[in-house]
């Protein structure tokens, strides 16, 4: 069965699981999701399952636009008042996809999953208690999370960056599409009924991330669930990741060594680089008729490592704002620190024997395992949820492995054979079903010429380095 | 964490609602995550400037005299934390006052922000009178305002000094120009919160902490789990049943906590090893397992005796000493890690009323410390005897703690910190 293959791919456990895959004592959770159309409920859904995935905690979302989708075809193809109230015939369809949806979710639960998250509209107090009631008799706990939004520039920012790009438009004219969505947000409103009942527990956001109301919460997991969505905002940003440059002491890690002359140069170039290309998609945006014409902000962060914040330098020259987060060193090496692989089979036949054998969770003598640093970004992670800047991360090799794993879903065993070659910068745009990512070369010549390419497969390696390096775990 | 980052958490709320309790609870929380945090306490500035038998008069918003001297004192407690910051380098300060005015809010936003504090208000709404009026009985006639006077006459002074206040008091309102105010609202310690603007993952993390606490009396108890095979053999780690003399206690057990509970229900905790769940094998009252209990794990070194460690890993040996608390057994753990790996047992015991742990000692020594405000150097030295039971009552500035011990013999396995010759510092 599918849930056994889920088991094995379980995400880059921070937390202590009991036995039966689930975490203490908390149960089975069931996430509903209300609010009208355009309210970022996909994203919260999608973001929030990500998390939790994370922190080692089995969770699935079941979109009920979904399985609508696959029952009756995208939007084009459904009958013009197909989300009108009124309309009988519709509403029976639309509640008997909804509970076939339901019922899944309560299927996985039982077959050991932890937390289901209940994607769909769900705006009317009848239809809360019926779900409500449902789950209650199969022992599960229901958590509504209610998104609201009192600012029309956030839901037709939302409507044009997400709606119209979803399955239900594809081949649409983009201002079609808009109003066609405009009118099914229009049809619910009249039977919208926010959530008044407060011996429910629930969280309403406000303008996701300005405001919550937490009502009736109990449980440790539930608690941390409220804990993410405070750092959770739905507005467009971009997130880019490069290396650091190379040091005068690329053998040591604690020499802590100053960037070469060529590290250096590297750093200039990825100035350079990222400026123009942010000038370039800048110039597209417009173009495109996004409106944003408003220079948008970078923010920079780096380790407090040298050769970290030095490759921030000619940032910091250009006026932009470097913040130096300590939590962000690299993968602590311990006792092999400054040794080659062939002196560690030497001196340490069989640890490294161990170490080959479990890649995430092993570490060294007085070293940090892949686990240790998924588990010391923790702040990190919700710190880059929060930021609504654009953020440039400059960082050890390993450090973004870990940020990668988590921003694309990555079960914890592919966290070191993540590839981050050097001399890339890697350009991910979170949205609400994932992340989108371009990798593009930083070619350093000379003459000062940057050449684009976009390659989403690279497979990078710098082979026969004489000593390890903490990426060639 | 930004390492530049600077939060004044800042209470609001009418007398005896829980603000002296939340402000050191937080305060105790961020230092057992390693946070530098510091609380202060406005109280304390006006004691100090205008002596404590101050009468509920002095406290009416229409004595402008009693106006300016308090206002005085919370001034002084600004700069102090200021300079806090400042000099010492601090991450969280808690601001422990009613603040119950907008203006007053106001004051202490345009303050913070010259030195690019950040403020976050923490407001303790309550409109349980029971919950109130056990909080005035239980601390607040014994603080210094109302030493040696006669209770009733205290408690009466103190009703009247809190109705002045409910004169002045505004809540904090996000339609009264402080919708950009970063904020936490609690209602009813925790039945409902409001969260506004919240600036980051520490802010994030304190309203996370704040959702988890109550206020309600309640009982912790703390026990080793019966001596064991193990502890008899002088080995360290292992699942090993227990002793006889460990048998024995477990059978005691549900005598002492009966005497001491009476009626009252229980919930008991266990870790997943075999010692500890036979130790709580005859106690009658709801169990569960949590692997977060079990012992720290000593890695390579599990299952042997402290003289074979010595014998076998000498550098290992000496290195823990030296800096017990960060100090990482080979391919195990370090109290550090237990900290972390401890933090939804926190969360949880935080939530829950009566519990009863039995644990392991590192384990035992990690949450004993957390109520207890040990420091990182004092905490994995503390003595947690065998056959013993520690029971916790949390008040609002510290804990009362009382020691039962069954008169089962058992081994000692606490082994002090080593005095080092070589320190010539002092």
């Amino acid at each position: 069965m599918s849930l056994i293959i889920y088991r094995k791919n379980t995400m880059a456990a921070q937390l202590y699981k009991t036995e039966s895959g689930r975490l203490f004592h908390a149960g089975k959770i069931a996430i509903i999701t209300v609010g009208l159309p355009a309210r970022g409920k996909t994203h919260i859904s999608r973001s929030l399952c990500r998390y939790l995935r994370w922190l080692g905690v089995p969770t699935k979302v079941f979109s009920v636009g979904n399985y609508r989708r696959k029952a009756m075809g995208t939007a084009g193809k459904l009958p013009q008042n197909f989300f009108d109230f009124g309309n009988q015939e519709a509403a029976q369809s639309r509640r008997k996809i909804a509970k076939e949806c339901l019922m899944d979710m309560i299927s996985w639960l039982e077959a050991g999953g932890q937390v289901g998250i209940f994607d769909a509209s769900n705006t009317t107090e009848e239809r809360r208690k019926e779900i409500y009631n449902i789950l209650i008799s199969e022992d599960i706990h229901p958590v509504f999370i209610e998104s609201m939004c009192d600012k029309q520039d956030i839901i037709e920012a939302n409507i044009r960056s997400v709606k119209i790009t979803s399955p239900d438009y594809i081949g649409w004219d983009r201002e079609a599409a808009v109003k066609d969505y405009w009118k099914r947000i229009n049809n619910h409103l009249g039977h919208y009924q926010t959530i008044a009942d407060t011996s429910l527990s629930f969280v309403k956001m406000i303008n996701v991330g300005e405001r919550i109301i937490v009502n009736n919460v109990k449980g440790y997991l539930q608690s941390r669930i409220v804990f993410y969505l405070m750092n959770l905002h739905i507005s467009p940003r971009i997130i880019y990741f490069a290396q650091t440059g190379e040091t005068l002491n690329e053998k040591v890690q604690k020499a802590d060594a100053e960037l070469s002359p060529d590290g250096i140069r590297y750093a200039n170039y990825l100035k350079n680089f990222l400026l123009n290309l942010r000038e370039k998609e800048k110039k597209q945006r417009i173009e495109e008729g996004w409106g944003d014409e408003d220079e948008r902000t970078l923010t920079i962060w780096t380790s407090a490592r040298r050769r970290s914040y030095q490759t921030a330098k000619p940032f910091e020259d250009e006026g932009y704002i470097i913040e130096q987060r300590t939590s962000m060193a690299e993968l602590n090496l311990g006792i092999v620190d400054g040794l080659t692989v062939d002196e560690i089979k030497a001196r340490f036949p069989e640890e490294y024997e161990r170490q080959q054998q479990d890649l995430y969770h092993h570490r060294y003598p007085r070293a940090e395992s892949y686990h240790d640093l998924a588990v010391r970004l923790e702040s990190i992670i919700l710190e880059l949820e929060h930021e609504k800047n654009d953020v440039l991360i400059i960082a050890h090799e390993t450090v973004l492995k870990c940020l990668y794993a988590y921003l694309f879903d990555q079960p914890e065993d592919e966290i070191p054979r993540n590839i981050i070659p050097k001399n890339y910068l890697i350009e991910i745009i979170p949205s609400a079903y994932g992340c989108r990512e371009t990798r593009m070369e930083i070619e350093y010549t000379m003459n000062q010429t940057w050449t684009l390419f976009w390659d989403t497969s690279v497979c990078y390696f710098e082979p026969n380095k004489a000593f390890l390096r903490v990426g060639d775990f | 964490m930004n390492s530049n980052t600077r939060i004044a958490c800042v209470m609001v709320g009418l007398p005896a609602r829980g603000k002296t309790y939340i402000a050191q609870k937080v305060c105790r929380y961020l230092q057992w995550l390693s946070v530098s945090t510091k609380v202060f306490n406005v109280g304390n500035y006006r004691r100090k400037l205008h002596g404590a038998h101050q009468m509920h008069s002095f406290f009416d918003p229409h004595n402008t005299e009693g106006e300016i001297a308090r206002k005085e004192a919370a001034l002084e407690a600004l700069k102090d934390m200021i300079k806090w910051f400042l000099e010492e380098d601090g991450t969280v300060a808690i601001f422990d006052a009613t603040n119950s005015t907008r203006e007053r809010r106001c004051m202490i936003i345009d303050y913070c922000k010259k030195y690019d504090v950040q403020v976050m208000f923490i407001e303790s709404i309550c409109q349980d009178e029971s919950l109130i009026l056990q909080n005035i009985m239980d601390v607040k006639l014994s603080s210094p305002d109302y030493k040696d006077m006669d209770p009733e006459k205290a408690a009466e002074d103190f009703r009247a000094r809190i109705s002045h206040y409910e004169e002045a008091y505004e809540t904090l309102n996000e339609m009264k120009n402080e919708s950009d105010y970063t904020y936490a609202k609690l209602i009813n310690v925790g039945s409902q919160v409001m969260i506004n603007m919240i600036q980051g993952y520490l802010q994030s993390r304190i309203v996370y902490y704040l959702m988890n606490l109550h206020i309600l009396p309640r009982n912790i108890f703390f026990s080793r789990h019966g001596e064991s095979v193990y502890n008899l053999e002088g080995k360290i780690g292992g699942d090993s049943k227990l002793s006889p003399r460990g048998r024995k206690y477990a059978l005691a057990l549900p005598e002492l906590i009966k005497a001491n509970l009476g009626d009252q229900p229980l919930t008991v905790w266990t870790s997943t090893l075999k010692r500890t769940i036979e130790t709580a094998k005859h106690l009658q009252y709801p169990k569960l397992q949590w692997k977060a209990l079990d012992e720290l794990d000593a890695g390579v070194c599990d299952g042997m005796t402290y003289e074979e460690i010595e014998a076998k890993y000498p550098e290992d040996y000496f290195n823990r000493d030296e800096d017990k608390f960060n100090y990482r057994y080979r391919g195990g753990e370090s109290y550090r890690d237990v900290v972390y790996r401890l933090e939804p047992v926190i969360m949880e015991l935080e939530r829950q009323q009566n519990i009863l742990i039995i644990g392991h000692q590192a384990i035992l020594r990690c949450i004993y410390g957390y109520f207890q405000k040990l420091s990182q150097d004092d905490l994995p030295y503390v003595k947690i005897p065998l056959h013993t039971v520690i029971k916790l009552t949390p008040k609002a500035y510290t804990c009362q703690e009382e020691r039962y011990k069954i008169d089962i013999d058992a081994v000692d396995t606490h082994r002090p910190k080593p005095k080092r010759p070589t320190d010539v510092s002092n």
